[in-house]
């Protein structure tokens, strides 16, 4: 037997009990954002199925066939320069996000604590230099470029690619960063330097550490970045040797002779790993909210 | 440690005027000097000038004659307890204790016996291993002055260290404060804006405004013998009363002529040359009398009375308006809107010079 007992239900919610009006527009809204997510989720869920199917052949038929088979991942593998490509964008990505945070983080630390000549005006020029997309200077990249490599010829594209890269991360992050350490109180600094830190260490060993949740999102997007950007390697890199995964999986799609559709669903979701990698790492440190307790509670 | 400002100024990068200028002032050793004012009087930029957080314009400042202008603050000797204790968040309470010392490449084991030592000194020891974000206010408190003990500093620095603290724990705080410089020995130097610390803490009170000080001395010289007008009304609560007038014939007169007072024969000698002249009178609510020596009363009639249990604050008016703050024992009957008269206690009037606000007596 089960004692089926009337509970009295207690409203515990905040806000006030919705209207009619009000639930219509809740259902309304949940329509909105379900369809919103359909639209997100659906191509995905596609790409995925395609990279599994066997029946899948050149083109992708979205039709309900479907075999399970490696087929495509095989092709990729042993048909593409794909290792080359991942290993090609593994490296840009990784210097990128290195270099990036080690400059932003020298950039975002003086910015926000040292009052010197030009603070102002030069902060204003690299926000006014921002909004001119990095594309724009593609000539000037290659005189550049062949004018650095003609002095120093182990300067490949690939580095060139990954200063414009690095180059347009830190103007926008220093912003970011700045913003973020302005906020921890200056007192941390100064307890600090009469703790006996030298400003490296105040940085090292106090204000890093604190922005460390910060640092870590500026680290996963420039580390995505590379990933991402089809148009700048595709114009700069010019053997498909030197290709980064997103210039070299176009040509799965764009190249009659090299088209094959569920290859390059394969090798997109391939793609993910890596970041997914990096963020399961950085997982802990996105976590933000450390400094709390530190001044006044 | 003593230690000596002499004729020090601060002027901050693209500001027109001095902040500070022509700061004298001696704080022997093992003195609890308390620096107060107004916010905005400059104090804790001299408090920052002696840590070595700010540079200092003009001047010495001597730490047992040894000049430190250019002493980078590490090497100063010194330990400071910030206002929001700037406590290394990411860090347990040990390790910011610790944190000093190790910066300093001091042994191990010796951290470990300082950070112990303090620790037990000032009750968190069951906390040690908790990050700041995870105890109280009061215990961050604590753990603020723990990691500057741990350093066993010459001086000790302190920029309003109880004021994000509720009023019973500041209490609290303040008794501990007093216990533990009585212990440890070490000069400290304690800014505040807050008169109550300063009274009840200090062995020396430095009144600042304007980036100048006004007094400074023993507190009870604050209460009873204050420099100027700005002291005595800075100090005392509630706020001394002064009257504006000028002496006829010996007899201190009110603008308004409602008020007379014939000054004690000591005041009246140095009285003597204000004659016809503008002079102000200080009275502390609490020095009225019902008579007064030479029955000089004016009355008054009562508008407000806070009653604060122990003592009861009358705030009465005058006839032409003006008002005075009376303090009566809290047993004595006084209702609004009755008239009374008062006098004064003739030992305990301030008189001061209104042109200069100095004091004359």
């Amino acid at each position: 037997m089960v004692k089926t007992k009337r509970k009295e239900k207690l409203y515990l919610s905040d806000k006030q009990p919705l209207s009619f009006m009000g639930v219509i527009m809740l259902i309304l809204s949940y329509i909105v954002l379900g369809l919103w997510a359909l639209a997100i989720i659906l191509p995905l869920i596609d790409m995925i199925v395609s990279a599994f199917n066997g029946r899948q052949q050149q083109y992708i038929m979205l039709n309900s066939n479907f075999e399970f088979s490696l087929r495509h991942f095989d092709y990729l593998f042993n048909e593409t320069l794909y290792f080359s490509w991942v290993k090609n964008t593994i490296f840009i990505a990784l210097t990128t996000a290195v270099l990036t945070l080690i400059i932003v983080s020298f950039t975002g630390f003086a910015y926000s604590r040292y009052r010197f000549k030009g603070r102002k005006p030069s902060l204003m020029a690299i926000m006014l230099i921002q909004t001119i997309p990095a594309f724009a200077g593609i000539t000037a990249y290659y005189t550049m470029h062949s004018v650095i490599s003609s002095i120093a010829p182990f300067f490949s594209r690939q580095m060139m690619l990954i200063l414009i890269y690095a180059g347009g991360g830190i103007a926008s992050n220093t912003f970011i960063l700045k913003g973020y350490i302005d906020s921890i109180s200056t007192e941390l600094d100064d307890a600090a330097r009469m703790d006996g830190c030298s400003s490296m260490q105040v940085y090292r060993l106090i204000i890093m550490p604190i922005a460390r949740p910060m640092l870590a999102i500026i680290a996963l997007w420039s580390f995505i970045g590379p990933f991402m950007d089809y148009l700048l390697p595709r114009v700069l890199l010019t053997s498909p040797e030197s290709y980064t995964l997103a210039a070299g999986l176009f040509t799965l799609i764009n190249d009659f002779r090299t088209l094959n559709q569920p290859a390059f669903a394969a090798g997109g979701l391939l793609t993910a790993v890596p970041i997914v990698a990096l963020f399961i790492v950085l997982q802990k440190q996105l976590v933000s909210g450390l400094s709390q307790g530190s001044v006044k509670g | 440690m003593n230690v000596v400002l002499n004729n020090i100024g601060k002027k901050y990068e693209g500001r027109e005027a001095f902040t500070l200028k022509n700061i004298n002032l001696e704080i022997d050793d093992k003195d609890f000097c308390v620096i107060l004012g107004p916010s905005g009087c400059g104090k804790t930029t001299l408090l920052r000038m002696i840590a070595g957080l700010n540079s200092i314009t003009e001047g010495d400042l001597l730490f047992d004659n040894k000049r430190m202008n250019k002493v980078p603050s590490k090497d100063r000797d010194i330990a400071m307890v910030f206002q929001s204790y700037a406590l290394y968040p990411h860090m347990t309470v040990y390790d910011n204790m610790a944190f000093s010392l190790s910066m300093r490449k001091e042994r191990k084991n010796i951290i470990h016996d300082r950070v112990m030592e303090a620790a037990e000194l000032l009750q968190i020891k069951e906390y040690l291993y908790s990050k700041p974000s995870d105890i109280s206010g009061g215990q961050r408190q604590r753990v603020a002055l723990g990691r500057a003990m741990v350093r066993k500093p010459s001086v000790f620095l302190m920029d309003e260290p109880l004021s994000n603290l509720d009023a019973k724990l500041r209490e609290h705080m303040r008794v501990e404060l007093v216990r533990l410089h009585k212990a440890l020995g070490t000069t400290s130097i304690y800014v505040t804006h807050d008169q109550t610390e300063a009274m009840t803490m200090a062995t020396k009170i430095v009144l600042m405004n304007d980036g100048k000080i006004q007094q400074a001395g023993k507190p009870d010289e604050f209460y009873n013998r204050p420099a100027n007008i700005f002291v005595a009304k800075f100090i005392g609560s509630p706020t001394m009363n002064i009257i504006d007038g000028q002496m006829v014939k010996g007899k201190f007169v009110a603008n308004h002529g409602l008020i007379t007072i014939t000054p004690s024969k000591q005041d009246a000698k140095s009285l003597e040359a204000f004659e016809g002249k503008p002079v102000s009178v200080g009275i502390r609510p609490e020095r009225f009398e019902s008579g007064g020596e030479f029955g000089d009363t004016f009355s008054a009639t009562i508008e407000v009375v806070e009653m604060l249990g122990k003592e009861k604050i009358l705030y009465a008016k005058l006839e032409n308006g003006s008002e005075i703050i009376i303090s009566t024992p809290g047993h004595y009957k006084y209702a609004v809107d009755e008239e009374h008269n008062f006098g004064f206690d003739v030992e305990a009037i301030h008189f001061f010079d209104t042109e200069t606000g100095l004091r004359i007596n």
